[in-house]
């Protein structure tokens, strides 16, 4: 079936990606973050997807399955982190913990 | 006829892809977000079917929207009225950095592609009936890239080891060192 | 020989690190023992090496020794080496004896001094500096020894070093000789530019057609000559130099290290002839400090200063014969004036020694009646300073004003001016001797010298006994250990002039020919003519000292300005202070304000603020906040893409 081109997919990629690091880069509350940086993963499969199905290639989409592997993890990691953080009675404003303050 | 379903589904797909996107990152309530994320993902579930990788799409909602996701709204849940921090603040070239750098990345992504791409996005390959299917993906991974199996069943296993650890600390210690941290905070100050 | 000579050299060295050593395990008469026995080893030693070279025929008479190489500059080469001849062989005659005399009188004079044996391990030090000096075969180890003489006089006049014009004195004769100091270096530069060596005699031999070059060396060594010799323009320095010890002052003030000069005028004459200006200008300064001190001296109340104007006086007449060529002259007033003046010096030293260190000739008269021993040989060592026959100046002195006559119009100057001085030296002296010798004690001198009813002099053995810092007092004449080393140096000032009388027989020209030949040789009209006038003007000046202060038939006469003038000295410190001390410490403290203060203490603390600055505004990137490190990130990996795309 027809549809649109490869280059199209590759577009709203690199918007998704955009997007994410949009929210990295301008949300306060850890948990935002840590959701826009999914949002970026996201954006890195559907442009590996995208060339996988261009080329006739499944080792994209065993490197999209991978990168979701290791989302997983570091969402685990990352929350768990919030959690300790939340547990030390710190307010969870990433602007607020800056003790590493040069 | 099936060239313009296609077209629809996608247009659809996308749509809903970029705003759940834009969503995620404008509320202000981390659980809206976090909604907001499950819909970006199935919006891109949609997607990967679209480029016949049916496995990838599958898994996608499973994993992503199904545990990952899931995990966050506990979480969410559970730090309750905590977890909302406001929009602004931070040094005042901040956002406009952001804005800048994003967009700059987003132009230069699709200029870059653009330019190494020639004409060849157009001319898609020639995919038979397995192309995406668990079976391909099977013999895939455990043939040609079985170190990335491995390696990624690794970082699973630490991810999990991590976590424990984390909890674990965060329920026996005294709290000395949150204290130590807003004595400092106190006396500091940004 | 070479062994006696290094022996006569080393000696004093080695008592003077032995008394350094030793320190406090030895009492202080015993390191006075052993410089004094030191001192004398090296007069025996010198004997040694005068009889085994009077054996040696007159044109053999010189031996070099080399102990080791120790600079060598691609073709010049230094080494440590000591020269015997007739003129090395004298000085150190001269030396080694009159510093045996002053030495062993100094152990009854600095008797109970705390600090006896750093003054005995200091007289040692410069006896041996001194023998290095003379006994030089190079201008290096001459300019070393040069150097430590000035050391050892500095030590030595400020030896009471907790009295600050002794510590001012010995600071201004080191850096008055430091001037002398350098110019003779700039000198040696030139030499071993030209010569590539610095060895008696090859240095001297500069050849025809370098008139500016010899010139040039011929000022820096007569630099290094006046500073040394306290000539006019740098003389201030040895009226201050008083301050120091009495045998001091006889010893390197008087007989040895101020005569310096002249040695090496005469052992460098080959270099002077070249330059026959120089030489003028050497004995036109010798006039002019003759008679510039003998005027100073009329004036001065402090009788340790009278001597001293009268030595600064007397190497004017050295500088004069010297600078006349007449060097055979020169150092036989060397040896007579070493031997008077150490006299002089060490009898005044018994008068202050017994006054308790009083050195105002205005409280002192009539010492003479308590001190009669004093009394004679200060009056034979006037009369040979003044030239009186059959005194030894009198045999020395008019040679060198015969000298002057062949020489023109400029002679003729310098023969008024010398012969002036011969007034002027009877008038000094005599005055100095009529004030504190003859007529009735003064209350001072009774109370100092009349306790515990010793009157009318003892002369003989005294025991001394306390130990306390100053002067101590005796009733009567000073102890054996003083008063034999000065009748003994009576003895030579009365004798010592009879072994040269010019015209009939001369011994001591003629040791000294082979190495100095004098330029010309006043003949015996000249001889007679000068003797002749010189001891008129000598007489009459005593006749009139004794007009004014013995019979007190005539006043001085009251002029106020020529008063004041010679009151200070001629200005020379005045000026000298305005010319060169005011200048240099406006200079040293605009600089401090301007100079080191802004500039180069600002310029170290603006650098150090400025690396503070830049460091605090490198810190401001810590923000410690995630997300600016966020942002970095970003920024960078839209800057990185671009840079990739553009490379490729």
């Amino acid at each position: 079936m027809r549809g649109p081109d490869i280059a199209w997919y590759l577009a709203v990629a690199a918007f998704l990606f955009a997007t994410g690091a949009l929210g990295v880069l301008l949300r306060r509350s850890p948990l935002i973050i840590l959701l826009s940086l999914e949002i970026m993963l996201n954006g890195g499969n559907l442009a590996l997807i995208a060339f996988s199905r261009l080329h006739g290639e499944s080792s994209g989409q065993i490197f999209a399955l991978a990168v979701m592997a290791v989302a997983a993890a570091e969402v685990v990691v990352g929350l768990g982190l919030i959690v300790a953080i939340a547990q030390k009675k710190l307010d969870l404003d990433v602007d607020k913990l800056s003790f590493l303050r040069g | 006829m099936a060239n313009v379903v296609v077209w629809i589904v996608w247009i659809v797909a996308a749509f809903s892809c970029l705003a759940s996107g834009v969503a995620v990152i404008s509320f202000t309530n981390p659980f809206y977000s976090a909604l907001a994320l499950i819909g970006n993902l199935a919006s891109l579930a949609v997607l990967y079917l679209l480029l016949s990788a049916e496995f990838v799409a599958a898994g996608q909602v499973l994993v992503y929207a199904g545990a990952v996701m899931v995990m966050f709204l506990f979480v969410t849940a559970y730090l309750g009225g905590r977890a909302d921090a406001p929009w602004a603040g931070g040094p005042s070239w901040q956002q406009f950095g952001a804005v800048l750098a994003a967009g700059a990345i987003l132009v230069e992504v699709i200029v870059v592609i653009g330019l190494k791409a020639g004409g060849r996005l157009s001319h898609e390959a020639k995919i038979d009936s397995g192309f995406g299917s668990p079976h391909r993906i099977g013999e895939v991974f455990l043939t040609d890239h079985l170190l990335a199996f491995e390696i990624t069943s690794i970082v699973l296993l630490i991810a999990a080891v991590g976590a424990v650890i984390l909890g674990a600390h965060s329920r026996r210690r005294p709290d000395t060192t949150g204290e130590l941290i807003h004595e400092r905070e106190v006396h500091a100050g940004p | 020989m070479i062994v006696a000579a290094w022996i006569c050299l080393v000696a004093p060295l080695a008592a003077a690190l032995l008394i350094t050593l030793l320190g406090n395990s030895i009492s202080r008469r015993v390191a006075g023992y052993v410089a004094t026995a030191s001192v004398l080893g090296s007069f025996a030693a010198a004997v040694v090496v005068l009889a085994k070279l009077w054996s040696e025929a007159p044109g053999d008479r010189s031996h070099a020794s080399t102990a080791w190489e120790w600079l060598t500059a691609g073709s010049f080469h230094v080494g440590l080496r000591i020269l015997v001849d007739p003129l090395s062989v004298f000085m150190m005659l001269i030396v080694s004896g009159v510093g045996f005399l002053i030495v062993a009188y100094s152990i009854g004079y600095m008797d109970g001094d705390n600090e006896e044996r750093r003054y005995f391990a200091y007289m040692a030090l410069f006896v041996f500096s001194m023998l290095l000096l003379v006994q030089a075969g190079n201008l290096v180890i001459l300019l070393a020894g040069w150097g430590l003489v000035g050391l050892s006089s500095y030590l030595l006049i400020g030896f009471w070093h907790d009295r600050p014009p002794a510590v001012a004195a010995a600071k201004k004769a080191f850096i008055m000789n430091a001037i002398g100091d350098a110019t003779m270096a700039l000198a040696f530069f030139l030499l071993i530019q030209h010569r590539q060596s610095l060895n008696f005699p090859d240095a001297f031999a500069v050849g025809p057609g370098h008139g500016w070059l010899v010139n040039l060396v011929a000022l820096g060594l007569l630099g290094g000559a006046i500073a040394k010799s306290a000539q006019i323009p740098l003389q201030t320095w040895l009226p201050d130099a008083m301050e120091g010890p009495t045998p001091v002052s006889a010893l390197i003030h008087a007989a040895t290290m101020v005569t310096a000069g002249v040695y090496l005028i005469v052992r460098t004459h080959a270099v002077f002839e070249q330059a026959p200006r120089v030489l003028e200008l050497a004995a036109g300064l010798g006039a002019g400090t003759l008679l510039m001190a003998g005027l100073i001296a009329l004036v001065q109340t402090d009788i340790k200063r009278v001597i001293a104007y009268s030595t600064m006086s007397q190497i004017g007449y050295m500088f004069l014969g010297a600078g006349l060529g007449a060097y055979g002259s020169a150092m036989f007033h060397l040896m007579t004036h070493a031997f008077f003046k150490a006299l002089l010096f060490l009898a005044a030293g018994l008068v202050i020694h017994a006054l308790a260190g009083e050195q105002d000739i205005r409280k002192m008269g009539g010492v003479g009646r308590l001190m009669p021993v004093t009394r004679i040989t200060f009056l034979i060592g006037s009369l040979a300073l003044v030239g009186v026959p059959p005194f030894s100046g009198f045999f020395s002195k008019d040679s060198i004003i015969a000298a002057s006559l062949s020489r023109g119009w400029y002679g003729a100057i310098l023969f008024t001016v010398a012969l002036i001085g011969t007034f002027l030296t009877g008038l000094y002296a005599f005055r100095l001797y009529l004030i504190v010798f003859p007529g009735e004690p003064s209350p001072f001198v009774r109370e100092h010298l009349m306790r515990d009813s010793h009157a009318a002099g003892m002369e003989g053995a005294h025991a001394t006994g306390e130990s306390a810092h100053e002067v101590h007092e005796h009733t009567g004449e000073g102890p054996f250990s003083m008063t034999a080393p000065v009748i003994v140096l009576a003895v030579l000032a009365v004798v010592g002039g009879w072994i040269q009388f010019a015209p009939l027989w001369h011994p001591v020209s003629d040791w000294l020919d082979p190495v100095a030949p004098p330029l010309a040789v006043p003949s015996n009209t000249q001889e007679a003519l000068a003797s002749l006038f010189a001891v008129l003007l000598g007489l009459a000046g005593i006749g009139v000292a004794w007009l004014i202060y013995g019979a007190k038939r005539l006043r001085v006469p009251k002029l106020a300005f020529s008063q004041r003038l010679l009151e200070h000295k001629f200005y020379f410190d005045e000026a000298y202070d305005a010319a060169f001390y005011r200048p240099a410490v406006w200079l040293a403290k605009g600089l401090g304000r301007w100079i080191e203060g802004p500039i180069i203490g600002g310029s170290i603390r603006e650098i150090t603020a400025a690396f503070r600055e830049a460091g605090l505004d490198t810190s401001r990137i810590q923000t410690g906040l995630v997300r600016t490190y966020a942002l970095a990130i970003a920024a960078s990996l839209a800057v990185i893409t671009i840079v990739f795309v553009a490379v490729r």
